[in-house]
């Protein structure tokens, strides 16, 4: 019975706050997303970083005809230097911080370019000619890179060493960036959320002032007198952080998943599945809000 | 005297509440007993103190100093969340009937219950009985903007009374009706009365008190002047100090006071 009244109160307050409760939803809705857009892009650092760190690998690019680099005086690299090279890689000072290595030769280079670049025009103004050769190394510790640029950038023949890793770094430290900015929006947002839902609250007590009044002298509880309220800012946020939800998991599939993944299909994206794991975690940070705030709000309007 | 403690259903030990420190106390030191089963009039002007006693037998305020027993326990004692409990055991009427404007009759005095969480076949029983008793069967339907003054004050006694308090208490609630009309009220809280409700109506109304004959308590400007069983509006006894300043008072408008003895000057020429 109570329960039932409880229900009804919550109804007829939320009809009678309509336009108060849309907005509360549309406000938690967007803020919750840019919480859940940080959390996407932090999920999909982690996923490529699972997944290139594995792959990357640290480049000694050899002179070529066009060089301009200063080990590159001498012109292209000769097969003699080539073959120093090789032997230094295998010598064990260097051995010990490699896992394993491989020569790309300038027409390897120009296939793997060519795969790369496979739906751009660009392929069609490249020669192979124009492609470095290069060491491929897998290093046994990515964190050695250091080591490996200090013994090699010197070495006649070498036009430069590069570690893709920092290439993905920089990578991550835009989608870090975008990730932050994401937060801070959705910081702003939830303030904004906050301070709505405990205007709402506000509005709605006022509106049924008549009927708490009533149920104070008649004895109702706190909790009768006051669930009301809570339930209906929780239910509006909680509305909002299920929209905020599906939104995620509409841009992990269609987006990511349909769209990115055609374009950019080695590069490994997040699922729709794993954005649910967020879902749980949004309908918790806005229901939780909604009760903090409308509690706080209840206690300094309706006195009990 | 822990009997009288018992045969009290309200008792006010020196009871003093000030609101604003700088203003004189709105109750200075009353020390008052109504007993259970009893019927008093609280009467004074406006200002004289008689909404804050009221107030502080409902726990809505806090006595300054002193002790409020309702129903033998001390409401200082009685922890926030057993407020309540007290209040459940307390009905209120007031001049402005206080109705809920989009609830029929019926779903006003059932409200009452249904926010303490009687079930519904309780409800269903209960309201049209003291919907009856107040004289309103066959109107359960009828919203409350379609009923007279009267009729809504009488919704707002039987949502007071449905769940059987000790205690009712009326803060003018004549106080928007015509005579005829009051008296047809009067009745209906004699009768409630003569339950063994307690009955404590705060009332500018002379006429109605006069005509009832009940226990008056005169309060003028936080002090019970006056307590007298079967009293008349005004004092009928001859106290020539007491009475004589009364008249004064009303006479010269005392600036602390505020207000003039707006009821009083009526009952007084009678």
């Amino acid at each position: 019975m109570r329960l039932a009244f409880i229900l009804s109160e919550i109804g007829s307050g939320l009809r009678r706050n309509l336009s108060m409760v849309v907005s509360v939803i549309l406000v938690t809705f967007v803020s919750l997303t840019f919480v859940g857009a940080a959390g996407m892009l932090q999920m999909q650092i982690n996923q490529m970083k699972g997944y290139w760190y594995d792959k990357v690998q640290v480049a000694i690019f050899l002179c070529s005809e066009g060089s301009t680099a200063a080990g590159c005086a001498g012109g292209p690299v000769t097969p003699e230097q080539q073959e120093s090279l090789n032997g230094l890689l295998e010598s064990p000072a260097v051995a010990q911080y490699i896992n394993d290595f491989q020569y790309e030769s300038k027409e390897e280079a120009y296939k793997h370019f060519k795969d790369q670049f496979s739906n751009s025009p660009i392929v069609d103004s490249v020669t192979p000619d124009q492609l470095p050769a290069s060491f491929r190394i897998n290093l046994k510790d990515p964190e050695k890179y250091q080591i490996i640029s200090e013994t090699f950038s010197s070495q006649p023949g070498v036009e430069t060493v590069i570690d893709q890793r920092q290439l993905l770094e920089r990578l991550f430290s835009v989608m870090n960036g975008a990730s932050l900015v994401a937060v801070s929006i959705a910081g702003v947002m939830i303030v904004c959320a906050i301070l709505l839902i405990a205007t709402t609250i506000r509005l709605s007590a006022f509106s049924r002032r008549r009927e708490t009044g009533i149920m104070r002298l008649v004895g109702a509880s706190k909790t009768v007198i006051q669930l009301p309220f809570i339930l209906e800012g929780v239910i509006a946020a909680v509305i909002g952080a299920a929209l905020a939800s599906g939104t995620l998991w509409a841009v992990a599939h269609f987006f990511l998943g349909e769209y990115m993944s055609r374009q950019y299909p080695d590069t490994a994206f997040i699922s729709s599945g794993q954005t649910l794991i967020l879902a749980p975690a949004l309908l918790i940070l806005g229901g939780s809000l909604a009760g903090i705030s409308s509690l706080l709000t209840l206690r300094r309007y309706l006195r009990v | 005297m822990p009997c009288r403690v018992l045969r009290a259903m309200i008792r006010f030990e020196n009871v003093t509440k000030v609101y604003d420190q700088k203003a004189r106390p709105a109750l200075d030191s009353v020390t008052l007993e109504i007993d259970r089963g009893e019927f008093a009039f609280l009467v004074g002007a406006s200002g004289s103190g008689k909404s804050t006693f009221l107030r502080l037998v409902l726990k809505e305020d806090r006595a300054t100093s002193g002790a409020v027993y309702v129903a033998g326990q001390n409401v200082a004692r009685i922890s926030s969340w057993r407020v309540p409990r007290l209040r459940r055991g307390i009905g209120v009427v007031f001049q402005d009937f206080r109705l809920l404007p989009q609830k029929n009759v019926f779903a006003n005095v059932a409200f009452a219950m249904q926010v303490i969480g009687k079930s519904r076949s309780v409800i269903r029983d209960t309201v049209p009985e003291v919907l009856k008793t107040v004289g309103l069967e066959g109107k359960e339907h009828r919203m409350p903007h379609e009923l007279s003054g009267g009729e809504q004050q009488r919704v707002a006694i039987a949502r007071a009374v449905v769940n059987r308090p000790g205690i009712l208490l009326a803060d003018e609630p004549t106080g928007n009706l015509d005579p005829t009309t009051s008296m047809g009220i009067m009745g209906i809280l004699d009768k409630i009365n003569q339950n063994g409700t307690t009955v404590v109506m705060a009332t500018h109304d002379d006429d109605i008190v006069n005509e009832m004959r009940k226990r008056v308590v005169e309060l003028k400007n936080g002090v019970v002047i006056r307590d007298e069983a079967k009293a008349l509006y005004t004092s009928m006894i001859p106290v020539v100090g007491q009475s004589r300043r009364l008249k004064d008072a009303s006479g010269r408008e005392e600036p602390d006071a505020g207000l003039p003895g707006d009821g009083r000057e009526g009952g007084a020429q009678r």
